[in-house]
């Protein structure tokens, strides 16, 4: 396989050694075509450089990965974006999220499945960490039959299905997809089609609760 | 015969008095007394003293105060304004029949305006001059060395204001009776007390507030080099010593890394449901530091919704850290996945690893033993458990406990 094969990477994080440590981590299985420590630079390099998929680092000089998604997202739609992450602090990931990124994961994945997740994201689907499956199913729990919930603008957008959920729970649960696919006897694609689904969901929703619950929980 | 110049060494407040020592060849002291005491005896000095003020340049200057505030519009429409205001209060006291309104008043109200016309006109070095001559502090002051007749000059005006404060509030009669004299009577006590101690309390509260600054920065400093030192710089040294047992490098790193966590988010999570003391979440996080200390694999622990620790929730968490035991102890896997979600019919948890699993039907006693004791906890509450294994894919226990509405 030539380098043209392989899928175009671009790392964003500032600091040298976590760049360094994910290039690593890729080997041979990727083409980095670039890499920068703050949100400006990343910016200009990514429209410029066209990368397939950046590992974009949520904590970033200059205003975050939520900047780089932004100033981005509009003029590349083509470029795929996976939140890379420290933090797990609900509040960061759900905005990055709802910026635009395709998927989060923590910093402490593996090569391996770096990989398979970068070629996730980079087919259009949608990768989310067992982490983030549990804020979502947290943060669109429903509401005791006691309780009144806020009234609903858009019930398709503000509420997942009960086989989302069922995905949802597996992937907290740490099932891969093809794990998923076996348990519930569907096939990957669909399990991805469902993910793909809640993600769209997740960036969608005016939800109220979406917000309001991220700024509640702080960092897990 | 030299013109008239204030002077700009060794004066006091404007240089008049210096300056017309010069001119009439007598000894500045002397012209200062003078201008005291006619200044105490009806405020003819005052007004006096101020005149010569505003209309006589310094010596190093070719223009006076006066003729600057007349060649600059906006100068000149602050002063008419205010001059206008100060005329309309004397004239409004005089209506009222007030004491004291009279020769004094008017060369007060004179002397006023002049005042004014300094404030707005003085050159910038005489500006600089000036303000120095007002924050020099009095006889306490302790900081930067000022001349004793700026002490002087305060402490004059403010004890000058002080006595006619007492005379007045002590005054009774007249025809507007006592009441009017005590208002202006306090007000002159008041602002004599202010220009003796002003600039000494000012700066003292400045520098004590500064000293707090310093030291609470002093003292978080610290606390965090205490903090790292104690923690992230003593496990760098253990993970330095290690470097040979990558497990073990791996188990300090995540003990750190966890402990660090905790201590630099801590503040922020005290306000959130999920870490209360006493409910599933916490509970769980409990098994979560305990199965990473002591054994050394990840936990991924993944909580969502909470509710209050009871005892079918201690079982149930109890379970839980069995399996999770079980699961570090014996299955050879890195990390061990743990899901607690609570909803309104029910809890359930499941303990996942991808380790060397076992075929649950040919199991040795000891695990057996184990398995059973964690069936007998839920179904004392009525909670199930299910072990799904296969030897090479890993094991999932899971524990699910009906809820029973406890009237929440």
């Amino acid at each position: 396989m030539t380098d043209g094969d392989l899928l175009r990477v671009f790392i964003v994080d500032d600091h040298a050694l976590v760049r360094s440590g994910i290039r690593a981590e890729l080997g041979g299985h990727v083409n980095v075509v670039g890499e920068a420590d703050e949100a400006g630079a990343a910016v200009e390099m990514i429209l410029e450089r066209r990368p397939d998929v950046v590992l974009l680092d949520v904590h970033l000089p200059g205003g975050g990965g939520r900047a780089v998604l932004e100033s981005v997202v509009p003029g590349a739609p083509d470029v795929a974006f996976l939140a890379l992450s420290v933090s797990d602090a609900a509040e960061d990931v759900i905005d990055v999220i709802r910026a635009g990124a395709r998927g989060y994961v923590t910093k402490t994945i593996s090569g391996p499945e770096l990989v398979d997740a970068i070629r996730r994201i980079a087919d259009g689907d949608a990768v989310f960490s067992p982490r983030l499956a549990g804020f979502v199913l947290d943060a669109f729990a429903d509401q005791g039959p006691g309780r009144t919930s806020t009234p609903s603008l858009d019930p398709e957008l503000d509420q997942l299905t009960p086989r989302e959920r069922q995905v949802l729970r597996l992937i907290a649960r740490g099932y891969a997809y093809k794990e998923i696919a076996l348990e519930l006897g569907i096939s990957t694609k669909t399990v991805e089609s469902h993910v793909s689904a809640v993600l769209r969901k997740l960036q969608l929703t005016n939800r109220y609760q979406l917000t309001h619950w991220a700024h509640q929980r702080q960092i897990r | 015969m030299r013109p008239l110049r204030r002077s700009v060494e060794g004066e006091v407040l404007g240089g008049v008095c210096g300056g017309l020592a010069v001119r009439l060849g007598l000894r500045p002291r002397t012209l200062r007394i003078a201008a005291v005491v006619s200044i105490a005896l009806g405020g003819l000095g005052l007004l006096l003293y101020t005149a010569l003020w505003v209309l006589v340049p310094t010596s190093d200057e070719s223009e006076s105060i006066g003729a600057r505030v007349l060649g600059d519009r906006r100068e000149l429409q602050i002063v008419l304004a205010l001059s206008t205001a100060l005329l309309a209060l004397v004239l409004a006291l005089q209506i009222f029949g007030v004491s004291g309104v009279g020769v004094p008043m008017w060369s007060l109200l004179g002397a006023s305006i002049g005042l004014l016309v300094v404030w707005r006109g003085a050159s910038a070095s005489e500006t600089v001059r000036l303000r120095e001559a007002v924050n020099a502090a009095p006889v306490f002051g302790t900081g930067r060395p000022v001349g004793w007749r700026r002490v002087a000059l305060r402490a004059l005006v403010g004890v000058g204001l002080v006595i006619f404060g007492v005379a007045e509030m002590s005054r009774v009669g007249s025809l507007s009776g006592a009441a009017f004299g005590v208002l202006v009577g306090t007000a002159a006590f008041a602002g004599g007390f202010l220009v003796l101690f002003a600039p000494w309390w000012v700066r003292t509260l400045r520098e004590l507030a500064t000293e707090r600054r310093e030291r609470v920065r002093a003292e978080e400093r610290a606390d965090m080099a205490a903090h790292i030192h104690d923690s992230v710089l003593q496990t760098l040294a253990l993970v330095q010593k290690a470097a040979g047992d990558p497990h073990e490098v791996v188990r300090l790193a995540r003990i750190q890394e966890r402990e660090l966590r905790h201590w630099l988010f801590d503040p922020a999570m005290l306000g959130r449901s999920g870490d209360r003391p006493g409910t599933l979440a916490a509970g769980a996080a409990a098994i979560e530091r305990e199965i990473e200390d002591t054994y050394g694999v990840g936990l991924e622990l993944i909580v969502v919704g909470d509710c209050p620790m009871d005892e079918a929730v201690t079982a149930l968490l109890g379970a839980c850290r069995e399996a999770a035991v079980n699961a570090a102890k014996w299955s050879g896997a890195p990390t061990v996945s743990v899901f607690a979600e609570v909803e309104s019919a029910q809890v359930s948890v499941f303990v996942r690893d991808l380790g060397r699993g076992f075929d649950p039907g040919a199991v040795p006693g000891d695990r057996q033993g184990i398995a059973r004791s964690m069936v007998e906890r839920m179904g004392r509450h009525g909670g199930r458990v299910t072990v799904t294994s296969a030897p090479g894919s890993g094991t999932e226990v899971e524990l699910v406990l009906p809820r029973v509405p406890s009237g929440r």
